[in-house]
């Protein structure tokens, strides 16, 4: 069975037989109909423009951007990247949040998912109670636990620390996580488990060997998720963080700003700093686009 | 908050255990009599619940030493007055009083609640609409991938852009002057900032909110449209009568996602305008997140944690109040299909 089939049950998406559209299913052509379609893709063409512009002013130097902000490069020039490396401290940034996007992620996931699989595996009193437990948190915003996190992370020592933010990635992403893993462990079928388990697999091994290969699409999107929260999160990072070389990129790139105030405006410095947060989103987007979107629309929400 | 986007596929039941797949359960029984049903349940069932403290411990103890214990503390905090070190003294509700006698939490505080309301019906309107025009449009894939992205990217990014777009010399006014506007509004004056907010708000997360409603009005089997075709249904009556009931669920799912994350908002009014002089936006602009980081951790003067934690859990009570209502009112037998 391929991944595409197993993330299947997912999705609620139904493919229509065939390329054409039946007439019936036409919209009528009327002009509001127009007006609107014209509109969506006018929406369509400015951010796609608007995506291509930010990357463009990033090489170009500040007063060139200021003098004709609608230009164009006239050469490639790395000189704000550059600047924004070593003056902005983007490169400790970068590599702070990359260590702290990649190792809190995995470590979600690979605790998230054997406690998805036990809630939709078992079902009794217990469970119910631990499942709603975990969706408690998806209504609580980060502002709510701030504060005592602060406080209390600062009795262990572990404010402006990263392993600090990574444990609170970790416990933060839980209920997302589990909550949709479970959704995605109940959609797999149970045939191949219980086949296993005449065999004399144990209860642990059906999990290892038989679900987990075969949740592989689902555990992804959960995992590629988890990265695009990490990466852009920033108000926990903002409080818990106080030391530059500790900064995730979210957190340089407000100081960035905030220098500016009084150093005048490094607008290609700044553009720069802003490609280096939202590349990698479009990277992930672009080459798992179908997958996040599916995630993202079905787990319901970051 | 159970959320039901999956159902259609797995079945009726919000719980829908992958136990009643076996041909001896599926009789459609309410869960008591389920369950009931296998007492000892075979083996492999008993095993597997020897696994709950390997499997379900590591995730248990993160969550709540992580999550649910701090939300408790803000509860705690919030009825002290502290100023984050030395002694709590304990006041009761006094911290409550005390931010509902504060102009700058009011005026927070409604700031959020404009978003909320104000912001999220924009959103919802322009998604239903863009719902229906992507519908059948030719390149509808495109459309939608592209008007999601936005999506993903940080907050920070726009407010540090509308900074640059909309700054005096900036690319707005630009394009105004030739159109005959010599005199364009400051539109980062302190006044301005939060309708701007609230404008780039709606244009970033429209993309989402369609995207999901999208997932929702796809799901309709296209035979529905041709019986309408047939019946000589109005494109109006499809709305009311076929889309609209079939993607019910989909828009209380919708609400309850933008009440959760509308109340969150902090990066975009922390630097939005690009440079905000001494650090922290302007007033006027605050929402209730920023009220409580700023009196907690801005250092412009002593930190009242009472007071910011008052003003998180007031955040909270708001969301859960809403969530419940929303809940209710968006209850009605989600039609299977």
């Amino acid at each position: 069975m391929s991944q595409d089939k197993l993330l299947a049950p997912l999705t609620p998406v139904r493919r229509r037989p065939g390329r054409g559209v039946s007439p019936a299913l036409r919209g009528e052509r009327s002009i509001l109909r127009g007006m609107g379609v014209a509109l969506l893709w006018m929406v369509v063409v400015i951010s796609i423009a608007a995506l291509v512009w930010m990357v463009a002013q990033a090489f170009r130097d500040t007063r060139a951007i200021l003098d004709d902000p609608w230009g164009v490069p006239t050469s490639l020039d790395f000189g704000n990247f550059v600047r924004a490396w070593t003056v902005g401290d983007f490169a400790v940034a970068t590599w702070n949040s990359l260590l702290t996007t990649v190792v809190s992620s995995v470590l979600t996931v690979a605790i998230a998912a054997p406690c998805s699989y036990y809630l939709s595996r078992v079902d009794n009193k217990l469970t119910q109670g631990l499942s709603l437990y975990f969706i408690l948190g998806l209504g609580i915003p980060a502002q709510v636990i701030l504060i005592p996190l602060f406080v209390m992370l600062n009795k262990v020592y572990l404010t402006d620390n990263i392993i600090g933010l990574n444990l609170v990635y970790i416990g933060v992403s839980m209920p997302f996580t589990v909550f949709l893993l479970t959704a995605f462990f109940r959609s797999l079928p149970l045939e191949m488990e219980e086949a296993a388990a005449l065999d004399g697999t144990t209860a642990f091994g059906t999990f290892w060997r038989i679900t987990l290969p075969l949740a592989k699409g689902g555990i992804l999107t959960a995992f590629i998720l988890q990265v695009i929260s990490h990466w852009n999160e920033t108000l926990l990072a903002l409080t818990l963080l106080q030391s530059t070389e500790k900064y995730t990129l979210p957190v340089a790139l407000i100081s960035f700003v905030q220098q500016q105030t009084y150093s005048g405006a490094d607008w290609g410095g700044l553009f720069a700093g802003l490609v280096i947060v939202v590349l990698p989103m479009l990277i992930i987007y672009v080459w798992l686009g179908r997958r996040l979107t599916e995630g993202l629309t079905l787990g319901m929400g970051k | 908050m159970t959320l039901h986007l999956t159902e259609p596929r797995t079945g009726g039941a919000p719980a829908h255990s992958p136990e009643s797949r076996k041909p001896g359960s599926r009789k459609p029984g309410p869960r008591k009599s389920r369950r009931g049903s296998r007492p000892g349940g075979s083996s492999i069932d008993v095993q597997r619940k020897k696994l709950l403290i390997p499997f379900v411990g590591p995730a248990f103890v993160l969550y709540t030493v992580l999550f649910i214990v701090p939300a408790l503390g803000a509860v705690w905090i919030s009825l002290h007055k502290w100023a984050g070190s030395g002694p709590m003294k304990f006041v009761g509700l006094d911290n409550y009083g005390r931010i509902f006698r504060d102009q700058l939490f009011l005026s927070s505080f409604g700031n959020t609640l404009l978003l909320l309301f104000v912001v999220g019906t924009a959103i919802f309107v322009l998604a239903f609409a863009l719902t229906l025009v992507l519908r059948d449009m030719a390149g509808k894939k495109i459309a939608r991938n592209v008007i999601f992205f936005p999506h993903l990217i940080n907050a920070l990014v726009f407010g540090v852009l509308a900074g640059f777009i909309f700054n005096p010399g900036g690319m707005v006014n630009s394009l105004l002057a030739p159109l005959g506007v010599t005199d364009p509004p400051k539109w980062l004056a302190q006044d301005n900032i939060f309708p701007l907010i609230m404008v780039t708000l709606v244009c970033t997360t429209t993309g989402y909110f369609t995207t999901i409603l999208m997932a929702g009005v796809d799901r309709i089997p296209p035979y529905y449209y041709e019986d309408c075709a047939l019946a000589g249904a109005s494109a109006f009556q499809r709305l009311r009568y076929v889309i609209l009931p079939l993607t019910w669920d989909v828009f209380g799912t919708c609400a309850v996602l933008w009440t959760i994350s509308s109340v969150k908002i902090f990066e975009i009014v922390w630097v939005f305008g690009g440079s905000s002089g001494a650090g922290v936006p302007p007033t006027q602009s605050w929402t209730a997140a920023v009220y409580t980081y700023v009196n907690a951790f801005s250092g412009q003067s002593t930190p009242a944690y009472g007071a910011a934690t008052a003003s998180a859990v007031l955040s909270l009570a708001l969301i859960s109040v809403l969530v419940v209502l929303l809940r209710r009112a968006m209850r009605r037998d989600a039609v299977e299909f």
